[in-house]
């Protein structure tokens, strides 16, 4: 079913909020020194992005099980790619 | 000099006089402790063992409600904040749930014991696969599921202590048990890993494998096996539910084994020895 145009506007704005929020959450618990709101939706969380290792990992999974409730296994590899996967991931499985 | 009296043994061989009612020491007083498959069997009895010595019991059962509800009334006499908590550990989002429950509920978790299992047995060529899954997925996979879940909660304490229920046919390997002993041999290996991936978070990690111990799986075995069992066990009797229960509150205890991780405890009797 198409969405109305406010519609898309709310959903738009509360994607943007969820990042918003996510953003806040890896640098609070993984204690990252960059200011949350320079990092982009789309910087890869590892290597050359963020410099994430194996244990900011754990310790994000369970910031994100924490907060909304969602797990992520190595399974889900794909949604740590990048802060928009991350995203996906959360919003569909909370 | 007088010559030294000998001292009357007041634990009896067959242990019926030890008084384990009051566990003087090993104490788990404030913590929460979680136990899988407690309302029957060795499961009831450590849920009641560590009641006794002070943690707040989570009792869990996947769904017998009337057994559950006589399963914690029994517990609740000891520690009075003891609770149920409903899942299937086979299930990750029963897991998940409950866990999410515990966190919910009290915020952290001291202890779990994986005691939940299964069996069905029969010879391996004509074991269908419902049966070969349903025991591997409760005793091992639900026991890796609790654990995962467990382990996240202890992480973000930096302590914790784990016990896995095996079985001597993890050791034995009988036939008829492919399935069984497969699970429980697993289940003495996943020990070991975790205990060497949850060492550096303070969590210990370790087994306790009862041999033959009275229970509502042991009853039903005919009369004749029964007595082929026994002729093996060096202490002469079958084992009791509480003869378990207390080392796995030992291996719990901090105070005691705060040093002990990724090792197996047997508790038969000496049947394996």
């Amino acid at each position: 079913m198409a969405l109305t145009l406010a519609e898309t506007a709310a959903a738009a704005q509360a994607r943007q909020d969820v990042c918003a929020e996510v953003k806040t959450l890896l640098v609070e618990r993984l204690t990252l020194d960059v200011d949350p709101a320079v990092i982009g939706d789309d910087q890869p969380l590892f290597g050359r992005g963020l410099e994430l290792d194996s244990i900011d990992t754990l310790e994000l999974a369970m910031a994100v099980e924490e907060k909304y409730g969602v797990m992520i296994t190595d399974d889900d590899t794909d949604s740590l790619l990048s802060l928009n996967r991350l995203v996906d991931h959360v919003q569909a499985n909370r | 000099m007088r010559p030294n009296k000998t001292r009357p043994n007041k634990t009896r061989p067959d242990g019926a006089g030890a008084d384990r009612s009051r566990p003087e020491g090993m104490r788990l007083d404030g913590q929460v402790a979680f136990v899988t498959g407690a309302t029957k069997g060795i499961g009831l009895a450590v849920a009641t063992d560590l009641a006794r010595a002070g943690a707040t019991v989570l009792l869990n059962y996947r769904r017998d409600v009337e057994r559950a509800k006589h399963a914690l009334r029994a517990v609740a006499e000891h520690q009075p904040d003891a609770a149920l908590v409903q899942g299937d550990v086979a299930d990750a989002g029963d897991v998940n749930r409950m866990f999410a429950q515990i966190r919910a509920d009290h915020g952290r978790l001291d202890a779990l014991v994986n005691n939940a299992g299964i069996a069905s047995d029969g010879y391996a060529l004509m074991m269908g696969d419902a049966k070969w899954h349903s025991v591997l997925d409760t005793n091992l996979g639900g026991a890796f599921l609790c654990c995962r879940a467990a382990g996240r909660l202890m992480v973000r304490q930096k302590r914790g202590a784990i016990v896995a229920i095996g079985s001597t046919s993890g050791l034995n390997a009988p036939p008829g048990q492919a399935n069984y002993a497969a699970s429980k041999a697993g289940l003495l290996a996943m020990v070991r890993v975790l205990a060497k991936e949850l060492g550096g978070y303070g969590i210990r990690v370790n087994a306790v494998v009862p041999g033959f111990v009275d229970t509502a799986m042991t009853r039903t075995m005919p009369p004749a096996d029964l007595d082929a069992y026994l002729a093996r066990v060096p202490l002469g009797r079958i084992g009791r539910p509480e003869d378990v229960a207390s080392v796995v509150r030992f291996l719990l205890c901090d105070e005691v084994t705060a040093y002990v991780t990724g090792t197996t405890v047997v508790v038969d009797g000496g049947m394996t020895c």
